[in-house]
């Protein structure tokens, strides 16, 4: 699993807003991708069709061919359990210590404790947080509680990485940090995608590039290249 | 671009259930989340002793009625002696009438017991009991008749005594049969009357210790909806995400039982001395039949299922559709 295809993805809400208009776009299996657009672009709408936390109003989505649409609701926790999510405000349980958080993936997957704590060990020193196991998301600055949700985010080792604004509020440079943070878990193979509206940090990533606009694709650099290619041009 | 149609995917199936394949990892789970909850319950004892009481006086209720009902019959039947019927026969008549009827009789399986008291017998009786022995002595003739009184054997309805009555009524010598049916039917009556007042209060009650620990499974679930949400985010299951609440419901249930037995017992102990002289026992104690510990067992288990019952309804409200990220 990790190749991404969404075809004629239409999302309309109950309020009758359409917040993703027959949105046709794929990612290839190991590949890193910007997602960007101005605000209610329909960006956070793309990635929760992707986790299936909500269900397009037509259109297909296929996870390496298969249509995750009709997944039946007892499946659904599985497939979860293989994409790893991130958000801006990182969703850390305040009670639980960091360990525990990035834990809890693998807890719901009902991993045995030795290979549990391994895993979430890996994880931290991946972020660089081993040594602030035992604290508490509040005693963590910013930046610390952000990484603490992608070692969480990627613990259960998925496919399919996802990030909605993951530098929503953090300086520049810590923004530069964790975008290269993501760079490195695709480097291993996962497929990355990282909704953000900070274009000036994602050019400067050199990846693909996908702006939405009011729910529909405006502009595609991975397209464009290839078009502008053809056209004998070129474009960095 | 690659066909949108579906492809063939089913032995590629990669999100079938997986799920927990080692039980002992399952048991352990289990005990984390069952200590887990414990702790929680206890941590907010100022709810949870409310809840065991609702839930205890919910099940204290038709739990007295059904002891009551289950001693009922008993009592009675020890207060007033076996159902039966007696016999009288013609005044005057020879002896052995009487006798022949006791011996047909003495085969019947209807009949647990035959006490043939004779003219003479009742004679005797009279003048002991009322003391005008002189009066009677004039007499020339005995006015009082002989008589059989027959005990119903166990088990057996009060109908079986009129097919009985039916029959030595049409014997010879046999003046009147008259059965001691009204406490009886009143005891059958008063018994079945309090039986279905136990029914209709239990199912009542029992539907608002649901609602009871439902209602506070539910508060607890709200109290943790951030980190179901994170739970659900990576991909945790229905029943994974329920389980901490199921055991909520199991120790309020539980403890609902316990208090209820308590309020039971307690309710037995400050009833006994006014019950025992109305039964006519004048020894100290009461036995009450029932007060069993599979009594206690079966109320503890009720508890536990009413408990789980409301957890589960409470999760099925709260859980099914928990939104996730605002969608
Ligand atoms: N649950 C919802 N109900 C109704 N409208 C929604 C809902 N979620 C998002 N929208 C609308 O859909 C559009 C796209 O939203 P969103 O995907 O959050 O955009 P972005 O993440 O790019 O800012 C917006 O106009 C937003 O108001
Ligand atoms: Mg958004």
């Amino acid at each position: 699993m990790g190749r991404i295809e969404f075809h004629q993805v239409t999302k309309r809400f109950d309020n009758g807003m359409e917040a993703l208009k027959a949105l046709s776009v794929s990612f290839d299996e190991g590949s890193m991708c910007f997602l960007t657009g101005h605000s209610g672009a329909g960006k956070s709408t793309f990635l929760k069709l992707l986790l299936r936390l909500a269900i397009p109003t037509r259109g297909q989505i296929l996870i390496n061919g298969v249509n995750i649409v009709q997944l039946a609701q007892r499946r659904l926790p599985y497939y979860r359990q293989g994409i790893g999510a991130v958000f801006q405000d990182h969703h850390l349980l305040a009670h639980r210590t960091v360990y525990e958080n990035v834990a809890l993936p693998l807890r719901v997957a009902g991993m045995r404790e030795r290979d549990l704590a391994r895993r979430v060990r890996a994880a931290l020193s991946r972020v660089g947080l081993l040594e602030k196991e035992r604290l508490y998301p509040r005693h963590l600055s910013t930046g610390e509680q952000q990484r603490v949700g992608i070692a969480r985010a990627v613990v259960n080792r998925p496919r399919i990485l996802i990030a909605d604004e993951p530098t929503g509020n953090l300086d520049p440079a810590l923004s530069q940090d964790i975008m290269r943070l993501f760079e490195q878990f695709n480097e291993v193979g996962t497929t990355v995608i990282v909704a953000s509206h900070d274009l000036a940090l994602i050019r400067s990533m050199g990846k693909r590039i996908i702006e939405l606009h009011n729910g529909e694709l405006r502009h595609d650099s991975l397209v464009a290249s290839v078009a502008d290619a053809a056209a004998g041009g070129g474009d960095t | 671009m690659k066909s949108p149609a579906r492809r063939k995917t089913r032995q590629a199936d990669p999100w079938g259930r997986r799920g927990f394949r080692n039980p002992a990892i399952w048991l352990t789970d289990h005990a984390m989340v069952a200590r887990d909850s414990l702790a929680f319950v206890s941590g907010r004892l100022g709810t949870s002793v409310v809840v065991w009481l609702l839930v205890g006086i919910a099940l204290a209720l038709p739990g007295g009625l059904y002891l009551l009902q289950a001693n009922l019959g008993g009592m009675m039947a020890d207060w007033e002696g076996r159902p039966g019927l007696t016999v009288y026969f013609e005044p005057g008549l020879a002896a052995e009438r009487p006798r022949a009827v006791r011996d047909s009789l003495a085969d019947d399986e209807r009949v647990a017991g035959l006490q043939l008291t004779s003219a003479e017998e009742a004679l005797t009786e009279f003048q002991r009991f009322s003391g005008i022995s002189d009066a009677l002595a004039h007499l020339d003739r005995n006015p009082l008749p002989a008589s059989l009184r027959v005990t119903l054997a166990e088990g057996l309805p009060v109908e079986t005594l009129d097919d009985l009555a039916e029959i030595l009524t049409g014997r010879e010598g046999v003046d009147d049969v008259s059965i001691e049916r009204t406490w009886m039917e009143r005891v059958q009556a008063m018994t079945e009357a309090v039986r279905r007042l136990g029914m209709l209060l239990a199912l009542l009650f029992s539907v608002g210790a649901v609602l009871v620990t439902a209602t506070s499974v539910r508060l607890a679930i709200e109290a943790r909806l951030d980190e179901l949400r994170v739970m659900k985010l990576v991909g945790a299951t229905q029943a994974y995400m329920r389980r901490p609440f199921l055991y909520f419901g199991l120790y309020y249930g539980l403890g609902g039982a316990l208090v209820g037995s308590m309020l039971i017992s307690a309710l037995l102990l400050f009833l006994e001395p006014p019950l025992a002289r109305l039964m006519g026992s004048y020894g100290e104690s009461l036995s009450i039949s029932g007060l069993t510990p599979f009594f206690f067992a079966q109320l503890l288990l009720l508890g536990a299922a009413l408990g789980v019952g409301g957890a589960l309804l409470a999760a099925r409200q709260r859980l099914t559709d928990l939104d996730v990220l605002g969608n």
